[in-house]
């Protein structure tokens, strides 16, 4: 295209076309200094810079990320999110342990090659700019974050497990199939949070999103992932996370469930958190509860494989369902 | 029960990361093995190489390799004098270094070593680490107890 047909197609597809010559870049290294209103040049194809993403809950809280930008595809207007190589390693605090994470561009283009048509997870291809940059084009999910999800609820918690849980809990049990097939094809995520599922609006599909995080190879692979799914799964089965502070703020009744709570029924990685939720909600079905435990203070045995963490939820879908 | 094929139970393989807990389980097999005139001790440590995706120029991984087995090579050497210090003749030690490059874990490479060379004692140190390490790491010497076959498992602290 050139850069008349160019502005034709920006005209079309955006309502704040540039003004003044149109920055048309290749090469991608230099990403601070792309800006929105610049057009990227990529496998022959032209997308238009809108801005860039920012920061979620978690990090740099509202700091923009530049090396994702916000585009249009100037084919057929579609909104992408466009991820240039940055590489850094930084420290990744998990409640009180350390461990050295490192982003990478070409593990990320990887692992999108690898679920290209499983919906589960966000889509995607990889291009390589004209200075050799893996970039990574993906097609922007429409939805909300499935940790905004569960604080929309707002009924009591035994409302909620009863009449909503037994849903949500078949869609994240669909995730977490959906990590077991990464790790069956020897990938990680590496970045497993509740804000890292979105829920697309049109189709009320649960999606993972970001899997640019990875770490060295330990003996147990998966064992950063089941962190994140075993946090996930206290998060849905809780309506949130539940503290001993908390609890110490609710009066009479909080501190008596505090003074029945022992220390093997606190989460493993976060001292005041608690795991053990039927001692706080009585109906939840030990099936479940019993997954819970593995992530507490009192576990004896973890899960290695997400093989076996499907296989204990497993039964306590039956349980889940029948109530 | 341990099925010992002729003559393996001689075989000693000491799994070595040259920590002060392997350094401990080597000397605590020179002591046990000093009488034990036919005893074959080898000691085996695991270099692995970074991901590419951590470390994706060839030539650098490369070159971490050879630093890892250079360093490595002076340990083992001196991890060998140890037992030759205890009375553990030279030509009854071997030192073998494995450079991994596929994302497999340690414990698997020392079961596999245990396997094929047909080892009838499979010697690993612990360090101890807390239930949180082990659920996010793992442990080499938890999951040599728990998989190895065939053999029997020292676990030295």
């Amino acid at each position: 295209m050139n850069e008349a047909q160019l502005r034709e197609q920006i005209a079309s597809y955006s309502r704040f076309p540039p003004r003044g010559n149109l920055n048309i870049l290749s090469d991608t290294t230099e990403f601070m200094s792309i800006q929105s209103g610049d057009v990227l040049e990529l496998g022959g194809a032209y997308y238009l810079v809108r801005g860039e993403e920012v920061e979620g809950r978690f990090g740099l809280d509202g700091e923009p990320k530049y090396w994702v930008k916000r585009a249009i595809d100037l084919a057929d207007g579609s909104s992408k999110i466009i991820k240039l190589v940055f590489h850094e390693k930084f420290l990744m605090q998990i409640g009180t342990e350390q461990i050295l994470c490192f982003r990478s561009p070409v593990k990320e283009a990887r692992v999108l090659d690898k679920v290209r048509d499983d919906l589960r997870f966000m889509q995607g291809f990889n291009v390589l700019d004209s200075a050799g940059n893996h970039v990574r084009i993906i097609e922007r999910i429409q939805g909300d974050r499935y940790y905004d999800l569960i604080h929309s609820f707002q009924m009591d918690h035994e409302v909620y497990f009863h009449d909503h849980f037994p849903i949500i809990f078949d869609k994240v049990f669909g995730c977490m199939e959906a990590i077991n097939r990464l790790h069956r094809m020897g990938e990680l995520h590496g970045d497993i949070r509740n804000d890292h599922i979105l829920i697309e609006r049109d189709t009320g599909s649960y999606r993972w999103i970001d899997f640019d995080y990875t770490y060295d190879w330990a003996e147990s692979p998966y064992g950063v992932d089941l962190f994140g799914l075993g946090n996930i799964l206290l998060f849905t089965a809780g309506k949130g996370f539940h503290n001993l502070p908390d609890l110490a703020a609710c009066g009479p009744e909080g501190m008596r469930m505090r003074s029945c709570l022992e220390h093997g029924d606190l989460s493993l990685f976060f001292k005041h958190r608690i795991a053990n939720l039927q001692k706080l909600f009585p109906y939840i079905p030990d099936s479940l509860n019993y997954v819970l435990l593995h992530f507490s203070q009192g576990a004896r045995v973890f899960y290695e494989h997400t093989d076996e963490l499907l296989q204990d939820l497993s039964a306590c879908r039956l349980d889940i369902a029948a109530r | 029960m341990i099925e010992l094929a002729g003559g393996i139970e001689n075989k000693v393989l000491i799994a070595v990361d040259l920590s002060e807990n392997s350094l401990k389980a080597v000397d605590y097999v020179g002591g046990m093995l000093r009488c034990h005139g036919t005893a074959e001790i080898t000691l085996l440590t695991v270099i692995k190489e970074p991901s590419p995706d951590i470390v994706p120029d060839d030539q650098e991984r490369g070159r971490m390799v050879e630093e890892a087995r250079k360093e490595t090579l002076a340990l083992m050497e001196e991890a060998g004098a140890r037992l030759t210090a205890l009375g553990i003749s030279e030509k009854h030690i071997r030192l073998k270094i494995q450079v991994c490059q596929k994302p497999m874990s340690v414990s698997d490479l020392i079961l596999e070593e245990q396997q094929n060379a047909g080892y009838g004692t499979l010697v690993v140190g612990r360090r101890g680490v807390s239930k949180r390490q082990e659920f996010l790491f793992g442990s080499v010497s938890s999951k040599v107890v728990r998989d190895a076959k065939n053999c029997a498992v020292w676990v030295i602290e």
